[in-house]
């Protein structure tokens, strides 16, 4: 009775439930809206606010001491959302229609359920958070030698080869996977999709916000420090390092910091918790 | 030994509440076994902690032997529908099925096979959202079909099904253990499970009530009554009582009668000149079975207004 398909079974544990998550993914329309988003967003907003700037505001084009390609990556600090909402749906969606039921009877194991899911929601976010960075930086590199940006002030055209701009870019991108991951870990523990993307939005801007009510400096740069986004997105960051809260990489720990908390938390609750 | 559920001391407990309560029973291959109680007797609760889905408080449920947790490909050893409106709506329902089969490494023509088991050929490649319950229940069995697994397990499966469809369910679960799988049913109205189960296990608030096959609770719940059939009810009712039977009268013109058997009722009614029509053994409804054993456990939730979720 069971032996014809059973014998047709394929696969290990941890690569049957990716394939699963994957085929899960991009079956909803959700999923290509958001990574769309996600790389039009980022691309978008870049090119409006590189496009904003000019050296003609500045004493001397040198003086603006703009640091352009983080003014052509700023867009993904509203193309975050997008990936906010995939790490979200990823698990939420599933609390909300009850085919969590489904994907644990199919996989028992909660370990390996949400590490697929974190598997496949970096994939997509890494693969559309990489064609929206690349294309920022093309947009730029068109925009901003007519905004007064040229080699001769001291700009260089923007490279995604170029060291300090290849980290800037990778970054960001790294920036996008994590907020993605926070947002699947606190989903997984919150079980609600409004009430996970509240949380997490909250945790992105509350810092970004109050800082802005904070009038000392040292207040202000100890803020930024252990913000998730400010920290996170220091990883932008190509001249004047020294005058940041934190650097590039380290800022980016941080953030890594609280995905892999949130990730923790989630992923302890899922596993004691009955589905 | 695949094709088997056992449940041993079987405890859960949500808050205050005892939901189920040191339930034992076995599910046994090539029969319908029927899980029946009141709302909120803990079926389902019991249906989630043989899945794992819910962790027991105490004792343990076994999927032919082995926990549900433990198992490497589960949709191969037990397939279950508890809840067919939990798809999700903007997924097409052959994609459903489609990751279903990748999450336990099982071949796509399966997915296909099953379409086709489960009567969906037409609607598999339209989004679920838009299935009529008749249709999210064919799409929950061809879900617990796809493994070809040796026990099964539905959760009041015709809830909101047309007599067809209910027809049609009856018929499946029938299939299903005549190829020898086990087979378990939940329902809260017995007359759902006349003449589709072979044997019930009935709970009430958490506890077994009975764990019986279903011939045999008829022959019990019968008593070895005759009913009797005639015009002059009265006079028959007199003379049987007097020959020290317990008479019932019901409808216009029957009469149960406890303690006398046939041929003797004859006798008496031949001798005392009482015509009759027809006297045939007594064969009481599942559901008048049921009222009688889970009687206590109904009152007790009237009269408390607690009932197990």
């Amino acid at each position: 009775m069971t032996g014809s398909v059973m014998s047709s079974v394929r696969g290990g544990g941890a690569g049957r439930a990716v394939r699963a998550e994957w085929t899960k993914l991009r079956t909803l329309p959700s999923t290509g809206w958001l990574l769309f988003a996600l790389a039009g967003i980022t691309v978008a907003v870049g090119a409006a606010v590189t496009g904003s700037v000019d050296t003609a505001d500045c004493v001397t084009p040198a003086a603006c001491e703009e640091d352009t390609p983080r003014l052509a990556l700023s867009g993904v600090r509203l193309g975050q959302i997008a990936a906010i909402v995939l790490g979200v749906l990823a698990v939420g969606g599933e609390y909300a229609t009850g085919t969590i039921t489904a994907t644990l009877a199919a996989v028992p194991r909660r370990g390996t359920v949400l590490a697929a899911k974190a598997a496949v929601v970096a994939g997509a976010v890494a693969a559309a958070g990489a064609v929206g960075v690349l294309a920022a930086l093309a947009v730029g590199r068109g925009i901003l030698p007519r905004n007064g940006f040229t080699a001769a002030h001291g700009y260089p055209p923007l490279s995604p080869l170029d060291g300090a701009t290849a980290r800037a870019a990778a970054g960001t991108v790294l920036y996008l996977v994590l907020v993605a991951l926070l947002s699947l870990g606190v989903a997984t523990a919150l079980r609600d999709t409004a009430a996970a993307t509240t949380a997490v939005l909250a945790l992105l801007w509350i810092v970004p916000i109050v800082t802005r009510l904070v009038g000392d400096a040292a207040w202000r740069e100890r803020l930024e420090k252990v913000a998730p986004m400010s920290a996170g997105l220091a990883v932008q960051s190509t001249r004047d390092l020294e005058r940041l809260p934190i650097g590039p990489w380290p800022g980016l720990g941080v953030l890594a910091g609280y995905a892999a908390a949130a990730m923790l938390v989630g992923g302890v609750l899922f596993a004691v918790r009955d589905a | 030994m695949d094709a088997t559920i056992e449940v041993r001391g079987l405890s859960k407990r949500y808050g205050p509440t005892t939901a189920v309560d040191g339930l034992t029973f076995t599910v046994a291959p090539g029969r319908v076994t029927g899980f029946v109680g009141p709302n909120g007797a803990g079926k389902s609760t019991t249906m989630r902690m043989i899945m794992g889905l819910d962790r027991p408080d105490a004792g343990t449920a076994l999927v032919g032997g082995r926990s549900y947790r433990s198992l490497r490909t589960p949709l191969c050893r037990l397939g279950a529908l508890l809840d067919a409106s939990a798809v999700h709506p903007a997924r097409r329902a052959r994609d459903h099925l489609r990751w279903l089969a990748h999450a336990n490494g099982l071949p796509v023509r399966r997915v296909d096979e099953v379409i086709e088991l489960a009567g969906l050929t037409g609607a598999a490649g339209r989004r679920a959202g838009g299935f009529s319950l008749g249709m999210r229940q064919r799409l929950g069995i061809a879900a617990a079909l796809l493994g070809d697994p040796p026990v099964l397990m539905f959760d009041e499966p015709v809830n909101g099904l047309d007599p067809d469809g209910i027809a049609w369910m009856r018929g499946l679960l029938r299939s299903l253990a005549g190829e020898g799988r086990a087979v378990l049913v939940s329902s809260h109205l017995m007359s759902e499970l006349e003449g589709g189960a072979d044997h019930l296990v009935m709970i009430g608030r958490g506890r077994l009530i009975a764990d019986i096959g279903v011939g045999e609770l008829l022959d019990a719940a019968s008593g070895g009554r005759v009913e009797l059939r005639t015009a002059r009810r009265q006079e028959a009712m007199t003379v049987l009582a007097h020959a020290g039977a317990t008479v019932t009268a019901h409808g216009t013109d029957a009469v149960t009668v406890a303690g006398l058997d046939s041929e003797r009722i004859i006798a008496l009614l031949t001798g005392a000149g009482v015509t009759f029509s027809g006297v045939a053994a007594y064969r009481a409804s599942l559901e008048e079975a049921y009222m009688e054993l889970t009687r206590d456990a109904v009152e007790f939730q009237a009269v408390t207004g607690r009932v197990a979720p």
